[in-house]
Formats: structure tokens, C-alpha cells, sequence
């Protein structure tokens, strides 16, 4: 499963949001990079599910700004990159469809096994069950003869629930079939309905032609913050939810709780000190460091963004409890 | 039964309103600030050894670029004294401290210093950093003063607290066990003024939260 994507990754942009199609570029970036992203697809015939969210991935355009820095990913305009649709052969058509069937009967084929395998696995352990609980029954039986002057009928033999009846359910008629004769009947195989979420195996890879990359998102003032925390492996997610700019995590959020609220200020930029109690007590009540900091040089001091990122300092501020 | 009414006593002033004013005859605003929570952490915090320390001279000079109006702003006083108990332990420190069976109260008291600062003063990231700065300068000099723990305990508990005192120091190289940290006092102006003060530690970078 670790597999590297074709580097620069290419991030979508599309109507002002940078976006990501491809599985293998989010959990590589995610693995690699540190980059979570925010997951935003829904299912079309569903939209208002918006729990268990797929497919695409939004990057904050602080995230596309360091991928991009770090040469990883390249930012192209996804109405660009899909012109060559209409030029598309129609040779090169008919076989891409024939090739997406194919995978789909790949898929079937997949599955079908795996159904087999967990079949053949329960069935198995019902076997496995059937056959202690008759060594139980006649090791039961041989004690109670053994004592059956002393009490007669002790207990009755727990032997007749072990019937299968939740493990097969919805497939009882093939189960009992593939029981008695052993062996599995394949259904009339159909092809699953691939959808491909990118767009390149029919169009070529669009970082092939570098010279129709957009140049470097626009970031926030906040981003020499972003980009040093990010340089010193925090994970790091839109602030939102907890009233900053960004929540800080040491790890990948699956797997740590977060340590810092951060929100950002230009060195010189005047704040109300009721703004640290705010974030100070914020933190505190939901454990979580407020992290405040800034680069020293502002945007008219240096040429490029990169050059404040150097001059970030921070300070991590909690309640005292005095 | 009085038909005419005694002019009433004018108020005394508080005892801290007279400190206040006879100790800020400077007229610098910041010192009223600085005094009262001097005042408030002496006796509402109990806090001994209570020092002022004037930094005015050495954020100022440092930066020529500084405009006048931010420089006037700059902390220019911080305080510092031993608290009675301990105010902050890194979570990986008291990790350590309960792993040795090590109390707080057995370790010697340890000088913190206070950033003064009053509701409303402005405040940046250029004049946390300053105080910080000046920090540095003060914290050198004050290790100089080592506070001898005359107490006589157990040999054991000796062995054990000296090791936590070599930990310690290796922690603060590597800052394992945080950074230079200092407390942010804020006192309250407006509404009436009623003399609270609120403290935060705040420590320099990314420092990991305690376990609350």
C-alpha cells in the first residue's frame, strides 16, 4: 500500500479551492507530508450526509503553499487540464470504457472471493464448535454416568442453540447448498460500475506540461506561522471549531489529541490583552496549549514568504490557575 | 432624630490607592500597574523575596527602528519573587517527579518572574518578545544567587532530589522541560477597577500543554 505518487502531485483548482481527486496523492500526503486536508465530497443521492464525508480533498491554501514550496505538488487549473477531453480519439475512448469494465469485473471477481473465504471461515468454526461441543456432550455424559447414582440430571446439555442463524444471514439458501455439496456456486457474475475519481488515465498526467501550472496560492498573513509549525511536525487543521486559526496536533489527529489553539499576529500588530485571556482560557478549558506567534520582518520587509517563515516566534500561553 | 444632615466623612482611600501614590510619584503610568500587582501578589499570593526589576533601558536600545509610540508602550518594569507554591510543572517533568516519588514541596522554591500588564495597555508579539528578551539577561544573573536547601532530609530523598536537579538541568538545555516560561499578570482598568488580577504562563515556542 505505500505507493508514491508521480511527483509534482497535481492539486486541482477549481472556482478559488484547491482540491485533490486522486486516494493514492491524499493518503501519500497524509503518510509523507503531514497534510490532512479536509475531506468534503458527499454522496450525490445523499448530499445531506455530511458525517463520513469522501473524495475530493480541500486543502487550505496554506497546505497547496507549502506542497508547492516543498516541489511536492503544482497547482493546475482544472478546467485547463480537461480541454484535450473533446480531442480525445475515438479509439482512445472505446478503449479506455473497455478498460474501466475490466476493472469492474476485476472488482466483482474480488469480492466474490472474499465472500467465499469468509464463508468457507465460518463455516469452519461452526465445525470446530459442533465438534468441542460433542467432545464436551460425551466427556458431560461419561461424568454424569459416573455420578448418576449421586444426582441424576444434573443440567441439560447446551448443545442445540449452536444452529447458525446470524452468520448467514440474507444467504441462507447458498449457504446450505455450498454445506451439503461443498461447493461454492458462482452467481452470474456482473460487472461493478467503476468511477474514476481523476481524470488521467484517458487525458495524460496534467503535470506533464509544467508550463500550465498556476502560480503559488495566495496565503493568509497567518502563513509563516502555518509553515513553521508545520516545518516542526505538528499536523495542522482550519481553527474553526475551536475559535482560532489553526488547531496544532504532534501527530496525525487519527492517533493524538491536540495540543495547541494558534492563531497568528504580525509582530507589531496591536492586540487587546483580553484577546490572550480569551485564547488563554479557551485552551485551558479544552486542554490545549494557545499558541500565539508571528514573524518579525512583515510582507514589505522581505521578497518572498519563505524569508518570514525564519523569523517566526512563538509563545505558548496557559492559565495559571491563580 | 437629625433634620440636618452631617456632611458625610469623605472616604479613605484604600491602603493600596495610598501605596500606589506615594510610589508612583514618577507619573509614569506603568508603574501604578507594576506596584499593584506587586501588592496583589504579596498578599493575596503570598508570594516573598518580591523584587522589581527596571528593563526600560534594554528593550529600548536594542531596536533604533522602534517608532516612539511603541517604545513608550514596551514593558519596562517585570517583577519577580518565590512563589509559596509552585505555579507551573511541565507535564514530562511531573511524569519524572511521580515516577521518583518526588513532592513538589520537597524541591527548593525557584524565583519567577512577571510580565505587569494592565486591561487596555496595548500589546504585541514585539513587546512579548522584549520582555522575553530581557528575561534572558535577568535569568543569568539570577542563577548566580543559588539558594542553598539547608533543610535536613533523609539521605535518600537527598540522592533523589539531586538527580532531579541534574535532570533538570540537562532538560533546560535540551527544553525538554519547557522554556524560559514567566507569568503575564493583567490587572483590570475600567468597570470601576476592582483590583483583580489575573495571571498567565506564558513560555517561549511550541510547549506541550498540561494535563488540566
Amino acid at each position: 500500500m505505500e505507493s508514491t505518487p508521480t511527483l509534482p502531485i497535481p492539486i486541482s483548482y477549481v472556482s478559488g479551492r484547491y482540491l485533490l481527486f486522486s486516494v493514492d496523492a491524499v493518503t501519500y500526503l497524509r503518510r509523507e507530508h503531514n497534510i490532512c486536508g479536509v475531506l468534503i465530497g458527499t454522496l450525490p443521492q445523499i448530499p445531506q450526509q455530511n458525517v463520513f464525508l469522501g473524495l475530493p480533498l480541500e486543502l487550505m491554501p496554506e497546505e497547496a503553499r507549502v506542497l508547492v514550496d516543498k516541489d511536492v505538488a503544482c497547482i493546475v487549473d482544472e478546467a485547463k487540464a480537461h480541454d484535450g477531453m473533446r480531442s480525445l480519439l475515438e479509439e482512445d475512448r472505446r478503449q479506455y470504457l473497455r478498460d474501466l469494465e475490466s476493472q469492474g469485473q476485476l472488482a466483482m471477481r474480488i469480492l466474490a472471493d472474499r465472500k467465499d473465504q469468509q464463508r468457507e471461515q465460518s463455516l469452519k468454526e461452526i465445525d470446530e464448535k459442533k465438534a468441542k461441543g460433542l467432545a464436551a456432550k460425551a466427556a458431560k455424559a461419561a461424568k454424569a454416568a459416573a455420578d448418576a447414582q449421586v444426582a441424576p440430571e444434573s443440567s441439560p446439555a447446551p448443545t442445540e442453540k449452536e444452529e447458525p442463524n446470524s452468520i448467514f444471514a440474507g444467504e441462507d439458501g447458498t449457504s446450505s447448498l455450498s454445506r451439503t455439496t461443498g461447493i461454492s456456486t458462482p452467481a452470474p457474475q456482473q460487472a461493478l460500475g467503476i468511477t474514476p475519481t481523476t481524470s488521467y488515465p484517458p487525458l495524460p498526467h496534467p503535470v506533464s506540461a509544467s508550463s500550465q501550472y498556476l502560480p503559488k496560492p495566495e496565503v493568509p498573513l497567518s502563513y509563516p506561522l502555518f509553515a513553521h509549525l508545520h516545518s516542526r511536525g505538528y499536523f495542522l487543521s482550519p481553527g474553526l471549531r475551536f475559535g482560532c486559526q489553526y488547531v496544532a496536533y504532534p501527530g496525525d489527529p487519527l492517533r493524538f489529541h491536540s495540543h495547541f489553539v494558534v492563531v497568528s499576529a504580525e509582530w507589531d500588530q496591536e492586540m487587546d490583552l483580553m484577546d490572550i485571556v480569551n485564547g488563554g482560557r479557551l485552551g485551558t478549558g479544552v486542554k490545549k496549549g494557545f499558541l500565539l506567534g508571528g514573524p518579525q520582518k512583515r510582507r514589505d520587509e522581505v521578497e518572498s514568504e519563505a524569508d518570514r517563515v525564519d523569523t517566526v516566534r512563538t509563545f505558548s500561553i496557559e492559565w495559571a490557575g491563580m | 432624630m437629625a433634620s440636618q444632615q452631617t456632611p458625610l466623612p469623605s472616604l479613605e482611600p484604600s491602603a493600596l490607592t495610598k501605596l500606589i501614590e506615594s510610589a508612583s510619584a514618577s507619573g509614569n503610568p506603568l508603574a501604578a500597574t507594576t506596584i499593584q500587582i506587586l501588592h496583589n501578589l504579596q498578599h493575596q499570593h503570598l508570594w516573598t523575596f518580591l523584587q522589581i526589576h527596571d528593563i526600560s533601558t534594554t528593550s529600548n536600545a536594542t531596536d533604533p527602528n522602534t517608532p516612539d509610540s511603541i517604545a513608550f508602550n514596551d514593558p519596562q518594569t517585570l517583577i519577580s519573587g518565590i512563589p509559596p507554591h509552585r505555579v507551573y510543572t511541565h507535564p514530562d517533568e511531573q511524569l519524572y517527579m511521580l515516577d521518583k516519588g518526588i513532592a513538589e514541596d520537597d524541591l527548593r522554591p525557584e524565583r519567577l518572574f512577571v510580565i505587569p500588564t494592565a486591561q487596555g495597555q496595548k500589546w504585541s508579539l514585539r513587546r512579548m518578545a522584549a520582555a522575553f528578551d530581557s528575561l534572558a539577561a535577568l535569568e543569568v544573573s539570577e542563577n548566580e544567587e543559588a539558594v542553598s536547601s539547608n533543610e535536613s532530609v533523609d539521605p535518600e530523598k537527598a540522592k533523589k532530589l539531586d538527580e532531579y536537579y541534574e535532570r533538570k538541568e540537562r532538560a533546560r538545555e535540551t527544553k525538554e522541560w519547557g522554556t524560559r516560561r514567566a507569568l503575564l499578570a493583567m490587572t483590570n482598568r475600567g468597570m470601576g477597577g476592582e483590583g483583580t488580577v489575573v495571571y498567565y504562563v506564558v513560555q517561549e515556542g511550541d510547549v506541550k500543554p498540561r494535563q488540566n
